[in-house]
């Protein structure tokens, strides 16, 4: 289990056991984090699943990919570390991973 | 003595039909379990296959729908027009023509007269995909529905042999034509003077044949108007006929409608199949060459992903389950329908505003009939009547 902390736009904290081989926002609707829609279910269609990483964070997981990009931009959504939960598979090198989810994924 | 078993409560309106009609391609394995068919249509080495998607040449990308495209030509498709189909744009634009269409609707409604149910659903897919697509320079909204609706309606009729064939061609050139003229040719010509945020600017950008982009706008149709069409009247029966599914609907709160429409087409999704031919194999799932079906009706019951009493129409199942509402419904993997949350936010909107009509009510239950091409059920013959205003 991988231990990785979703902090909401009211500020609250909550932390979660995830499971390796399923991808954050497979983890994070699985645990019941509502910040987290999904509404296509991790297909990378509808920018629902996104989460605004810390710099660090981000330099280390990496910028969004190729067809991730274009859907975080379709949702207006100008923070300069976001990405879609459901294109970061959980691993251990996730460990400690603190993310803030925005007021709303619409 | 034993117990006699309470029936299963089955709330699901199509099942006959799609018991007695439902037709896997020849040689097919057909796949039932949600979890392998996600697996299957997520999987990287398979290709469209089915609704004539074999018999499509590939040859020139250009002239061939994102539909029948795979892999990366497909993928930069879809990512070039996403912001279409983003939750922001359906808020900040498409809603505005869903409530025009609706208020257009609502004051033929209020004529008092009973009207028929496919009708005014086809003219609200037709209006939301057509503001999508950048079909907005036609004389009139109800005379490019009409205009869709032929050249779609017939893509279904087809008779075998070299005479029905000829008939068939001969109709689909007139029809498709007239649609051109009359629809495609001058949204391109004023797209070309000032682009907009559509389709059909898109394709001018990428400079699209004649060919390719009547073959988009129509796949878009198909995708967008007919499957709508079919649900918005599914779930306006649903509601019409379970008064307290009505009323839980009308009281709800965005999410709370959402949920019910997703439950609803969870139980009756208009498209019942899909096929994928596997470009490579994949132990334990698929050999090279194989064709897959598979069955989204029976994905949307499996009990692994349902929990108990599948075929129950319960809006909390989803949120309980912690499964995206529509299930198989809407597909899934690179080609899951892009336009899934246009159709509930259209869906939603029609119904919500319908449905407080004052003396609104169903006159006529529609007939459940089946439609080969897509493998799904089409309701005809509802009809709907207000009190005049």
């Amino acid at each position: 289990m991988v231990r990785i902390t979703f902090i909401d736009a009211g500020g609250t904290r909550r932390e979660i056991a995830a499971r390796e081989g399923l991808s954050l926002m497979e983890n994070a609707v699985a645990q019941g984090i509502e910040a987290i829609a999904a509404v296509c279910g991790g297909n990378c269609y509808c920018g629902t699943c996104r989460v605004h990483l810390t710099p660090e964070w981000f330099e280390r997981l990496g910028p969004p990919g190729d067809y991730e990009g274009p859907v975080i931009d379709a949702s207006g959504d100008a923070h300069p570390c976001a990405r879609l939960a459901c294109q970061l598979p959980v691993t251990e090198a996730l460990e400690g991973l603190v993310v803030e989810t925005p007021a709303s994924q619409s | 003595m034993t117990a006699a078993r309470m029936p299963e409560p089955d709330d699901r309106k199509s099942a006959r039909i799609a018991e007695a009609h439902l037709a896997p391609q020849a040689g097919s394995r057909v796949i039932g379990r949600f979890a392998l068919s996600r697996e299957v249509l997520r999987s990287p080495k398979v290709r469209q296959a089915g609704a004539h998607a074999e018999a499509t040449d590939l040859s020139n990308p250009d002239e061939v729908s994102f539909f029948f495209l795979d892999g990366e030509a497909h993928r930069k498709r879809r990512a070039a027009v996403a912001g279409l189909f983003a939750p922001r744009t359906i808020v900040t634009r498409h809603h505005a023509v869903m409530q025009r269409t609706m208020d257009e609707l609502v004051a033929r409604l209020r004529e008092g007269k009973p009207l028929p149910l496919d009708d005014l659903s086809f003219q609200m897919a037709v209006d939301v995909t057509a503001e999508i697509v950048g079909l907005t320079n036609s004389d009139s909204n109800r005379a490019l529905a009409r205009r869709v609706k032929a050249v779609l309606d017939s893509s279904l009729v087809r008779r075998p042999g070299w005479l029905g064939t000829l008939i068939f061609n001969a109709r689909m050139l007139l029809r498709v034509g007239r649609f051109y003229r009359k629809d495609l040719a001058p949204a391109i010509a004023a797209r070309r003077r000032q682009p907009r945020e559509d389709v059909i600017s898109f394709m001018i950008g990428e400079n699209y044949s004649r060919k390719g982009m009547i073959m988009e706008c129509l796949s878009y149709g198909g995708a967008g108007m007919m499957t709508t069409r079919e649900f918005i009247v599914m779930a306006a029966w649903h509601l019409f006929t379970s008064a307290p599914l009505r009323e839980r609907f009308l009281a709800g709160d965005e999410a709370g409608q959402s949920a019910i429409l997703e439950e609803i087409l969870r139980l009756e999704p208009v498209a019942s199949m899909l096929h994928r031919r596997a470009a490579e194999g994949e132990p334990g799932l698929m050999a090279q060459g194989e064709v897959l079906c598979l069955s989204i009706r029976e994905a949307n019951v499996d009990e692994a992903i349902t929990g108990p009493c599948p075929f129950r129409l319960d809006p909390d199942r989803a949120k309980r389950m912690k499964v995206a509402g529509p299930y198989m419904s809407f597909g899934d993997g690179p080609h899951r329908c892009p336009g899934a949350q246009v159709a509930l936010h259209e869906s939603r909107i029609f119904l919500d505003r319908m449905l407080r009509l004052p003396g609104i009510r169903l006159v006529a239950e529609p007939t459940i009939l089946w439609n080969d091409f897509i493998q799904g059920y089409e309701l005809r013959g509802a009809l709907v009547a207000c009190d005049p205003a």
